[in-house]
């Protein structure tokens, strides 16, 4: 009891704070209650809306809470995480709607990733070699150049069946329609045009290499103009050359068995295809992550507004390019088939007929409550908010996450490798972005300003929670979820304010505009946010 | 002998030498429509009868960089003299351009009392930024304006406000005053725009020598230690903040009143990032560098656009994270940069940025 | 110089930004003896540790180890090699428990399993702090926690900083007892601003000013010769 009341002393503005939320929360609530309807049907917006909160503020969380670890961990504000997030959606609808192209474009991405495996390798073997000044000065150069030859005069040349975004027949929005309608008819595969596949799959091979012997080489020359020599590996690293072979081989085989694998992946349930989606959505974030991390952001740890600008500029790279590759243009993506049900039986009345039936809605007191949107995607949140905080609390990884984000100094101190937690975390921030990515996708719709949308968003929600707090993060989305689908409700019904004959209706600006005053309002009480840990 | 002569005994000589190369610049720029007109073979009485012709052309895009570099100017003066890390300046420029806008268009108002507005506006908007100012810091601070600025993009492109604003297509239909048309009196508004740029740019660099502005410069070296000085930082903040969004409230007014259509995208926070690249590409804190870096951004964003078209976006970003990994500290800020002790005090405020900064006890 | 030394730093240069923090510390640290680094405020004493261990890199000289070279290898690394680091301040993480804050040190699976008989003998106290929060303990808590957590793997070396400052009497006391006891087992470089602690703990001294070693000997001969007390280590 003491310490409760002391606890409340202590965070005097938290629960003051906390307390005037609720009761806000509590009014609106009321203001939905609909005074003439009977029984439970009386709640049917209330909870409606309540779903719809908790649905927005789930997607928000998922990005949010990756951001957040960042920032906390590597002071790394990544204002890319927007555009990752758009394109978890875009390569999940890809996978979704088109698996034939994500096979297509399989073989060639794992070819070229093949030669960077050889990178301890080629590290070793530079090592070993000792080259010559200028020799050494030139080589990164000269590799990169052959790289950007050799892949330039293959990779287009290179088939990978996919659309085209300036015929409507074959865009986009057609394959996304055709799909929804179930009655997608993928186009015939391509050859390569111009030369013998084994030219063509050769060269992405050497160009993998090259570039990977451009990134050894650079790499050497930092190690040369820093202070040390370094530690060298006396053993030739052999375990580089086995995953090179092993990566080569997969993509011969994805590459000869390329279509019974696209006519499989084809003609399999929306619902496979849909794990599938998700899981290279958030495979591609992994790696596009890790990647980032490793050749871009590390250079610049030092100086962490130089990395904010550069996350800026990869920001903007990738709505370009998502927007030459897909097209400007809005498109859907469809659900999976067990939240797409709209035949007999549905909407359901009960859990054990949403489930018999794979409902796309399902009847809650009177009202329609769409599956997926408002159901799957809040659990699916709080699956994620549960295993992100037990990855936080009780794995090592973890550990050293939270001990780093206090003191990174003291961590590299204990013996720990740091940068690799770095990569490691970073990764899985951008992973978990392109989840929530290809997770919204369906409910939101793809747009290539889908990312910029949902930038504002998650920064408001976490300002209002605390910058750098996991709670905070959680809290900050959910309160920015529901106050936006309350204000889109009370958009629609209006709110009766009295002494006025018509009900004062919220027009749409003013979603934004009562997130952004409630986050000025919060942090004018407590300038750290919510959670935010006190200068 | 040498040492006798003091700085103070020779004004005009010496302030001459101080900024010899921005007077030369000046020159050159004073000159540079007439050097245009003959290299393009037009007659001079032609070009100053503002017929279309190279010159005509180039004064164009002359002008966008002065209204930029009066923008970056007070980016600069804001974030890279005083420290504060604003996201939403945007919205300063954004409310001169629409004000101008409207005032014209739907007001007829003269130009006179729409100059005073947009000042007035200036000040209101730097005191609705100033509510937050003593309580947030750091990143934080940014994040609370870049939402302020969101809420005016948002507003301006609404549909209520489409009569007056545009909508998302932007304010058209706007007529400039006669005597100061973009198109028929192009050489005047080239020789008033760079008038106001560099009466700007002069201005604040008296600024920055006062001791207010040396407060701003302590300020953002070290806030704690500038209070402890006992020095009142708010009031510091607030008027290089104010003295901010009224020079860039006016660079929309000019914007406004140059380009026939204003779009809500000035407006954007991929605007106040504009103005953020530019510094940084000019070299953050230092007056030349916001200039030279606005110059720098419109030149790329312009010749790229030109020669790669829709593919110019991605050569763009691609230029701005070369130029941040290969010059990371801008144009002005690299050459100047020679032991100097600019770095470390960077090194030093970028760390505090972090809110919950740990063990600086 | 002998051969017995475990850490020898030969005449290190480091930069932090552009000032010249050091500008030529040599320091020798024969094994299992205690080595104390005087001087007054801001000469350098910190920076030294820092940068033996990788965190401040020295630009210039060597910093041998066991015979191996440390320049030029990451903090990790060096740390691993079995150097364990005391910082000024405790620095013990605030958002870890006492456990974790141990459990975070280990560098093998076991590590704590196996020292955690030795450390909870040393500072009984963390035994029943085991679950608290890092930011909930007393400062000499924090300061205990600290050593025990450079206890956790196998070092032999440990670098500690500042150990009694802001500390009661009493638990100064305590901590001396306890660095003593260390170093039957272990090498200790420390760095202390109190002379009379460092007097009693350690063997050998050496004095940096200015960013300079300039003096190092036997803390036996220093402790009789006040001349040079009162030159390097009283107030100025």
């Amino acid at each position: 009891m003491t310490t409760l009341l002391q606890s409340f002393r202590k965070n005097r503005a938290l629960w003051v704070t906390l307390l005037v939320l609720c009761i806000t929360f509590l009014m609106a609530v009321r203001g939905l209650v609909d005074p003439i309807a009977e029984g439970g049907e009386r709640y049917k917006n209330v909870v409606i809306t309540i779903l719809r909160g908790l649905s927005t503020g789930s997607i928000i969380f998922l990005v949010a809470s990756g951001f957040s670890i960042i920032f906390g961990l590597m002071n790394v504000l990544n204002m890319a995480h927007g555009a990752l997030f758009m394109i978890g959606a875009y390569v999940g609808w890809t996978m979704a709607v088109r698996p034939d192209t994500v096979v297509d474009a399989f073989t060639p991405l794992v070819l070229l990733s093949a030669g960077f495996t050889l990178l301890p390798f080629l590290d070793w073997s530079l090592q070993k070699l000792n080259l010559p000044k200028v020799a050494g000065g030139l080589l990164p150069w000269v590799g990169l150049i052959l790289a950007i030859v050799v892949l330039g005069f293959a990779f287009p040349k290179y088939p990978i069946t996919s659309w085209d975004v300036g015929s409507y027949e074959i865009s986009p929005t057609n394959y996304a329609f055709a799909a929804s309608q179930g009655q997608l008819v993928a186009p015939e595969p391509e050859g390569f045009a111009g030369i013998s596949p084994l030219v063509g799959l050769g060269s992405i091979i050497l160009g993998g290499i090259l570039a990977a012997i451009s990134m050894a080489g650079f790499a050497a020359n930092r190690r040369r103009s820093g202070a040390g020599t370094g530690s060298t590996k006396e053993s030739l690293p052999w375990k580089s050359f086995l995953i090179f072979i092993g990566l080569v081989f997969l993509g011969w085989i994805v590459y000869f068995f390329n279509t019974p694998i696209s006519t499989f992946l084809l003609n399999i349930d929306t619902t496979w295809l849909f794990i599938l989606a998700v899981l290279v959505a958030v495979a591609t974030g992994v790696l596009l992550g890790a990647l980032i991390e490793a050749t871009l952001v590390r250079p610049l740890y030092e100086t962490h507004l130089y990395v904010l600008m550069l996350t800026l500029g990869v920001s903007s790279i990738i709505i370009e390019v998502v927007r030459a590759i897909w097209g400007a243009p809005e498109f859907t993506m469809p659900r999976p088939s067990i939240f797409d049900g709209t035949g007999e039986g549905c909407p359901a009345e009960s859990l054990g007929a949403l489930i018999e039936h794979k409902c796309s809605t399902i009847q809650v007191l009177g009202g329609r409550v769409r599956t997926y949107n408002e159901i799957f995607i809040p659990i699916l949140g709080i699956v994620v908010l549960i295993t992100v905080w037990i990855l936080l609390q009780r794995t090592r990884l973890g550990m050293i996450v939270r001990a780093g984000v206090q003191d990174s100094d003291m961590v590299k101190a204990l013996g720990i490798n740091v940068q690799r937690i770095f990569t490691i975390v970073f990764a899985l921030g951008v992973g978990l972005a392109t989840l929530g990515g290809v997770i919204g996708a369906p409910s939101t719709g793809l747009t290539t300003t889908l990312g910029d949308s949902l930038l504002i968003n998650l920064l408001v929600a976490l300002a209002i929670g605390g910058l750098t707090s996991y709670p905070g993060a959680a809290a900050g989305a959910l309160i920015v979820g529901l106050l936006q689908q309350f204000i889109i409700k009370y958009g629609q019904i209006g709110i009766h304010i009295p002494f006025m004959d018509e009900p004062f209706k919220p027009t749409p600006p003013l979603v934004p505009a009562m997130t952004v005053l409630l986050m000025v309002v919060i942090l004018l009480v407590m300038p750290n946010g919510l959670f935010g840990r006190k200068e | 002998m040498t040492t006798i002569t003091s700085p103070q005994t020779n004004g005009l000589g010496q302030f001459f030498k101080n900024n010899r190369g921005v007077l030369f610049s000046i020159a050159g720029l004073i000159f540079l429509p007439f050097a245009l007109t003959l290299l393009d073979g037009q007659s001079i009485g032609s070009m100053l009868a503002n017929e279309s012709g190279l010159s005509k052309f180039y004064q164009g895009l002359a002008i966008e960089i002065f209204i930029l570099a009066i923008y970056a100017l007070s980016y600069d003066l804001l974030f890279g003299i005083t420290g504060l890390l604003s996201f939403g300046h945007a919205m300063f420029f954004g409310v001169g351009a629409y004000l101008t806008g409207i005032m014209l268009k739907s007001f007829s108002w003269g130009l006179l009392p729409i100059i005073g507005l947009v000042a007035v506006a200036g000040l209101v908007m730097a005191l609705i930024f100033s509510i937050v100012l003593p309580r947030v810091k750091g990143i934080t601070f940014a994040l609370v304006t870049l939402g302020i600025a969101q809420v005016f993009y948002i507003v301006i492109q609404s549909r209520e406000m489409a009569d007056l604003a545009g909508a998302e297509i932007g304010l058209q239909g706007v007529t400039p005053p006669a005597y100061l048309n973009p198109v028929e009196q192009r050489l005047r508004f080239y020789y008033v725009g760079l008038v106001v740029l560099f009466g700007v740019y002069f201005l604040y660099k008296r600024f920055v020598d006062s001791p207010t502005g040396h407060v701003c410069v302590a300020i953002r070296e070290n806030e704690d230690r500038a209070t402890m000085l006992g020095f009142n930082t708010f009031y510091f903040k607030l008027v290089a903040l104010t003295i901010s969004s009224i020079t860039a409230a006016f660079a929309g007014a000019m914007h406004g009143l140059f380009h026939p259509i204003i779009r809500p995208g000035i407006a954007s926070s991929h605007y106040t990032i504009a103005a953020l690249l530019m510094i940084l590409m000019g070299g953050i804190g230092t007056l030349d560098g916001a200039i030279i870096g606005a110059a720098t951004f419109k030149l790329l964003s312009f010749y790229l656009e030109k020669w790669f078209g829709g593919t110019s976006q991605v050569i763009i970003g691609v230029v701005y994270i070369m130029l941040v990994l290969f010059l990371p500290y801008g144009i002005v800020g690299t050459w100047k940069l020679r032991g100097v002790r600019l770095r470390d005090g960077w090194r030093d405020f970028l760390q505090r940025l972090k809110p919950s900064q740990t063990n600086n006890d | 110089m002998d051969n017995k030394a475990l850490l020898h730093v030969n005449n290190i240069h480091t930069f932090i930004g552009q000032f010249h923090i050091l500008e030529g510390v040599s320091i020798h640290v024969p094994k299992g003896k205690i080595v104390a680094i005087l001087g007054r405020n801001g000469a350098g004493k910190t920076t030294t540790l820092k940068s033996i261990l990788g965190l401040t890199p020295p630009s210039q000289g060597s910093i041998l180890f066991d015979g191996q070279e440390l320049q030029g290898q990451r903090s990790f690394e060096i740390a691993a090699l079995g150097i364990g680091y005391v910082p000024e301040h405790r620095a013990i993480f605030r958002d870890l428990n006492v456990s974790e804050n141990l459990k975070i040190a280990e560098r093998k699976k076991g590590d704590l399993a196996r020292k955690e008989a030795f450390i909870f003998d040393l500072f009984p106290d963390l035994k029943r702090l085991i679950q608290l929060q890092g930011d909930h303990l007393s400062g000499g808590q924090q300061q205990m926690l600290a050593i025990a957590r450079a206890l956790v793997p196998d070092n032999k070396l440990l670098l500690i900083d500042e150990p009694t400052e802001g500390l009661a009497p009493v638990l100064i006391e305590q901590m001396m007892a306890a660095i003593r006891q260390l170093s039957a087992e272990t090498t200790i470089l420390l760095v202390e601003q109190n002379f009379i602690v460092a007097s009693q703990l350690a063997e050998d001294y050496v004095i940096i000013e200015e960013g300079q070693s300039v003096k190092a000997g036997k803390m036996a001969d220093l402790v009789k010769d006040p001349a040079t007390i009162r030159r390097y280590l009283e107030a100025a």
